[in-house]
């Protein structure tokens, strides 16, 4: 039987595991991008939204590794700062194993619904 | 400003809001939102989106040392969790069909509750119970926690209230890009009478799973600007991580004063910008 104190020592792994490998990334990315534009003015005091590549994960992987592409590089932080944003939800899923490994019924559903939430709310 | 300057600056500025967040157990995000907009000239969805990021950058970092100590009541995070992601889903909803100028308004009336919120003197005066409500049994809240004599009992109480405060709070994270984490306190705290040390560890825990639940939704609206997300969540991440090395030996009840005043004078700016008073 996997015991309470097993979950949340992985869960604490996972989250500090992926927050490192995420701001790695974006450090890299950001570094890499601000290497290419170094002479352009920002231009965050107009909101004018963002290319709608960037609601779709798939896109977003073949434009970064598309050289050619303009935003390839934008892509590429993008990609970091998505593994960011994906931790709660992967954190949540394994939560939600844990439990069901537990045959604890009630929370491997009140995860499984939080889950679904999360991706409802990046899918919609 | 040329773009390596301004990110320059306005990571060094999400790294001193860093700091001080995590010295006052403030989240990155009620300050970095209105340094961006009132110190940068930054759109407040932009802001939002950024300041969301790094909440959810913080609060993984932050919740992993609580979850393996065994503070945080993993159950607990995950039933609240119902409540707030499905708020946050509907606050950003709601943010998205907003004016940019009612945002600034609401963002500053909520600051300025979450200083006051933070200005208890005594986060325990409301005593926590070694009994639960029915409610809390039947789900299984109750837990324990590690003390300096061993592990301890704790009772929860009032989960329906608690619950519906922790709705309100989802809605306020979605709808501002914050973590709400002093909301959360205080329907854990003062509500269901949990300790308050497995309340602040158990709200980190949320607050990252709250903000991703509105994330998705700021990232199809266009949000998310990749490039002034990366340097602020950085610049937030590496902030905390500081202020958490430096808490032992940090003047925090001066930082306290000196900063919640600031905060305070912030949100009333907030509220000024949004019902159009530019100075």
């Amino acid at each position: 039987m996997i015991k309470d104190t097993q979950i949340q020592k992985g869960l604490a792994r996972m989250m500090l595991g992926g927050t490192l490998i995420a701001a790695t990334l974006m450090l890299a990315g950001l570094i890499w991008y601000l290497s290419a534009n170094p002479g352009i003015k920002s231009g965050d005091h107009i909101f004018s939204g963002e290319p709608k590549y960037f609601e779709n994960p798939v896109q977003m992987f073949q434009r970064a590794l598309d050289m050619s592409e303009v935003g390839h590089r934008r892509s590429f932080l993008m990609i970091g700062i998505l593994l960011l944003l994906i931790n709660p939800a992967l954190r949540v899923a394994f939560a939600a194993l844990g439990f069901v490994a537990q045959k604890d019924r009630l929370y491997a559903g009140i995860s499984l619904f939080v889950f679904a939430v999360l991706v409802f709310s990046f899918f919609w | 400003m040329e773009e390596l300057t301004f990110d320059i600056l306005i990571s060094v500025a999400a790294f001193v809001a860093g700091v001080l967040g995590s010295l006052i157990g403030l989240g990155g995000g009620v300050i970095i939102t209105p340094v961006l907009v009132l110190g940068f000239g930054v759109d407040i969805r932009y802001a939002m989106g950024a300041a969301l990021a790094s909440v959810i950058a913080t609060s993984s970092g932050a919740a992993a040392a609580f979850l393996r100590d065994g503070i945080s009541n993993m159950r607990i995070g995950l039933f609240l969790c119902v409540a707030t992601t499905v708020g946050a889903v509907c606050g950003a909803m709601l943010a998205v069909v907003l004016d940019q100028s009612v945002l600034s308004v609401i963002f500053g009336v909520a600051l300025l509750v979450t200083v006051v919120l933070s200005l208890r003197k005594n986060p325990d005066a409301a005593g926590s119970k070694i009994h639960s409500d029915p409610l809390a049994e039947k789900l299984r809240l109750p837990g324990t926690m590690p003390t300096e004599h061993g592990p301890e009992n704790y009772g929860v109480q009032r989960v329906i209230p608690g619950f519906a405060m922790m709705w309100v709070a989802g809605v306020l994270s979605g709808l501002l890009g914050i973590g709400s984490g002093a909301f959360k306190v205080v329907a854990m705290d003062q509500l269901m009478r949990i300790p308050f040390k497995v309340t602040t560890a158990t709200s980190n825990f949320m607050i990252g799973v709250t903000a991703a639940a509105s994330v998705g939704i700021y990232l199809k609206r266009g949000y998310l600007d990749p490039a002034l997300v990366a340097p602020v969540a950085l610049g937030v991440l590496a902030g905390a991580f500081v202020g958490a090395k430096l808490l032992p030996v940090a003047p925090v009840k001066l930082l306290r004063i000196i900063f919640l005043s600031l905060v305070s004078v912030i949100a009333v700016q907030m509220v000024l910008r949004g019902v159009g008073v530019n100075f």
